[in-house]
């Protein structure tokens, strides 16, 4: 009998069905160069780069913790069908990008090879741990890799881009430095105009539930007087949370920055102290209103300037 | 009056003769003027074509120099970049080629009501990764225990075969099922369910080789083939050390499909079947073939924006073994069915709890069983640092030992150490 189900017209239904499975895959975007990012604003910088000669989706939606990215077996396939993988780098990635690489069949996305662009090189990074130990929490050892909410750094992730794709598509090349070109002149007068709008933000103290943030008040002049979390990737214990909400207090900090935390202890605190609680995501994407990365930090820096006024 | 009539002749003259003399300079003098200002008019021309051609010509300097200064920029930058990660590799350099180290502790405190308590000291494991080449990569988990210790594995995996395969090689967890193949501390509960441990025999390990194959579809879909001496830890249907008839190894196929229901919510489903075409047990001289299937459903509940502090995990397997038992002097060819099911709930991002529901049929006793009902409490310490409390009831009629009767309490300890992951597989 279950010879029977495989004679004759089932077998011819079971071939074509995937045959019509595998051309689907093969057409799409056969012309284009697929690139796959890990986080939102890297593939919105990649698009502006690459304009139609790519064809660039984000894995992460934006709205995950940036160390919390589910494992999904549905990248995999992304991965494997990938040209170039773009990521932010300094182990930012390092709890889930490498577990798809390892069953996504692809080397040429493999790290080290040239299809990997790592957008971190050339960054200036800030934090980077003089003691690298898990007694201090859950460190990147290479540094804090939250660069992007800087715009002055993102024109360095550009370029990494833009040297990314010549690299592995050089007949591009001259499209993608003019793109870049354009991109870097667009975001430096984006970059006037935040700087300008960004005046109030200049010296204000704010706390952050993990350290995310400190590019951004780099950049635009505030000042982090602590986190919500004990150490980096640790959860605050009681008497941490005492301590916070005394120097809160005591050093009249304005802000209490969260993203895809629990908002739990950031509403205890600010009920304590009177701080002002702030949910801002470190990813982009998250909304109509963050879908591009001069949208994002224009989104970011909008809110947080309406936060204090 | 003569006088003054000589006067004005005189003054007449005068003007008329002034007149005449200095009429004709005046108009040399208008035409100079107008000479030099169209003299100057020309000049001014000139130093303006001048200015504007000095004007065009610095700011082609100027855009020149942009884009010197664009080049310079970016040649910095990838100059950095190189001299960054020189740095990295000088300061990596003496523990450049070293693997990837970790090691898991693992220890319970234990009542059984039916055999006391014990301090479980269950595993101290040791994990090694690394790039072989450019061509593969190798791992080893080496345990030790209160058993001894042995290599749990120690594998090479090929990264760059063509047409989406992959091959691996060496002594390894068979790719059967979701939870057999997990190592027993990466479990959502404490212990290994009866049902896999009496199914499968515990683990899934296994000495053999594995070619995996990424399907080029749109949506995840994986298969595995396999070939091994023996499947199962505590299998002891073969002998692991002796050559034999090929005919007496175990070959697996597996199929793994995951579905994205929306962005917080999938599904995961696979399907492994193992065949051994010949197996002698004790008491039987007869032998025959064995077939243990396997089904694994998972559910996920993962909201990406708060995935860290919710979510929900619901698996359940369904195992089938059929195959020659001897029981009362008469060998037969039986079929056994078990399974297990579980959910788990994120409580908020250190704490989680859950519910394992546990069938274990005896496969040498057809019609007996153990079922087990644990509920589990997790604290999540840190990312490395695990507390895990798990009350479990069984309610046995195989009888074969008493430790898998009545009720028990756990408390169980797992630690990190270094890098310690297993990867895609146990995600």
């Amino acid at each position: 009998m279950k010879i029977e189900l495989l004679k004759g017209k089932n077998w011819k239904v079971f071939f074509i069905s995937l045959a019509f499975i595998w051309l689907q895959t093969g057409l799409v975007s056969a012309q284009q160069i697929r690139a796959v990012a890990s986080w939102p604003a890297l593939a919105d910088i990649t698009k502006q780069i690459g304009k139609e000669l790519v064809n660039v989706e984000s894995l992460a939606t934006g709205v995950e913790d940036p160390h919390g990215v589910p494992v999904k077996p549905s990248f995999v396939p992304r991965l494997n069908r990938a040209d170039v993988l773009i990521l932010i780098g300094l182990d930012d990635e390092h709890a889930w990008i490498p577990a798809l690489l390892e069953v996504a069949g692809n080397p040429k996305i493999l790290l080290g090879r040239p299809g990997y662009i790592d957008c971190s090189v050339g960054v200036p990074v800030l934090e980077a741990p003089t003691l690298v130990d898990r007694s201090e929490g859950d460190l990147h050892p290479k540094g804090n890799p939250h660069y992007l909410l800087d715009p002055v750094r993102a024109k360095i992730v550009a370029q990494n881009i833009a040297r990314g794709l010549s690299r592995n598509f050089p007949q591009h090349q001259q499209a993608f430095e003019k793109n870049l070109k354009a991109y870097v002149a667009e975001l430096d007068k984006w970059i006037d105009r935040w700087e300008k709008m960004a005046a109030p933000l200049r010296g204000i103290k704010f706390v952050e539930y993990h350290p995310e943030w400190i590019y951004l008040a780099d950049r635009f002049g505030m000042k982090r007087i602590g986190s919500v979390e004990l150490k980096p990737g640790i959860e605050p214990t009681p008497n941490h949370l005492v301590d916070l909400t005394q120097q809160i207090k005591q050093e009249k900090a304005q802000l209490l920055i969260y993203g895809a935390q629990n908002p739990r202890v950031p509403q205890q605190i600010s009920n304590e102290t009177g701080i002002k609680v702030l949910r801002l995501y470190s990813g982009g994407g998250s909304g109509p209103e963050t879908d591009s990365y001069i949208k994002w930090i224009d989104y970011t820096v909008r809110t947080l300037v309406q936060s204090v006024s | 009056m003569g006088s003054l009539v000589r006067k004005s002749r005189l003054v007449s003259g005068c003007v008329v003769l002034s007149y005449v003399f200095l009429l004709p300079r005046t108009g040399l003098t208008q035409e100079s003027t107008t000479d030099t200002l169209r003299r100057q008019v020309t000049e001014m021309q000139e130093q303006l074509k001048k200015a504007l051609e000095r004007i065009d010509q610095l700011e082609k300097e100027k855009s020149a120099n942009t884009g010197k200064i664009d080049q310079l920029q970016s040649a910095t930058t990838a100059r950095l970049g190189e001299v960054e990660k020189s740095v990295q590799a000088v300061q990596s350099a003496p523990t450049a080629l070293n693997p990837a180290m970790g090691l898991v502790l693992d220890a319970t405190a234990e009542h059984r009501a039916k055999v006391g308590g014990t301090f479980n000291f269950r595993a101290a494991e040791l994990g090694i990764a690394a790039s072989v080449d450019p061509f593969a990569r190798m791992y080893s988990f080496i345990n030790g225990s209160r058993e001894g210790v042995e290599v749990e594995e120690a594998a090479a995996l090929t990264t760059s075969l063509p047409w989406n395969l992959t091959a691996k090689g060496g002594r390894f967890h068979a790719d059967f099922g979701r939870l057999p193949k997990y190592h027993e501390h990466e479990l959502p509960f404490v212990n290994m369910p009866l049902s896999v441990e009496r199914m499968v025999g515990g683990e899934t390990a296994a000495d053999g080789v594995e070619m995996v194959y990424l399907f080029p579809t749109p949506f995840f879909l994986r298969a595995t083939l396999g070939g091994y001496n023996k499947m199962g830890e505590e299998n002891e249907r073969l002998d692991d050390s002796k050559s034999r008839a090929w005919s007496r190894f175990t070959y697996l196929g597996r199929l793994n499909t995951y579905l994205d229901i929306t962005d917080n919510h999938s599904l995961e489903l696979g399907t492994s079947m193992t065949y051994t075409p010949s197996v002698r047990l004790v008491g039987d001289p007869v032998g025959g073939d064995r077939l243990l299937n396997g089904i694994d459903l998972t559910y996920r509940y993962q909201p990406l924006s708060s995935l860290v502090y919710q979510g929900l995990t619901w698996g359940s397997e369904l195992f089938t073994n059929r195959e020659r038992i001897p029981f009362d002097d008469v060998a037969k060819r039986r079929l056994s069915i078990g399974g297990y099911s579980y959910a788990e709930l994120k409580l908020n991002k250190s704490w989680s709890t859950g519910f394992l529901f546990d069938y274990g049929p005896s496969i040498e006793k057809p019609g007996k069983k153990t079922i087990g009902y644990s509920p589990f409490l997790t604290w999540n310490i840190s990312e490395f640092n695990r507390l895990r409390f798990q009350y479990s009831y069984l309610r046995d009629s195989v009888r074969a030992d008493k430790e898998d009767a009545g009720n028990q309490f756990f408390l169980q300890w797992t630690t990190v150490i270094g890098a310690h992951t297993h990867g895609f597989l146990t995600r």
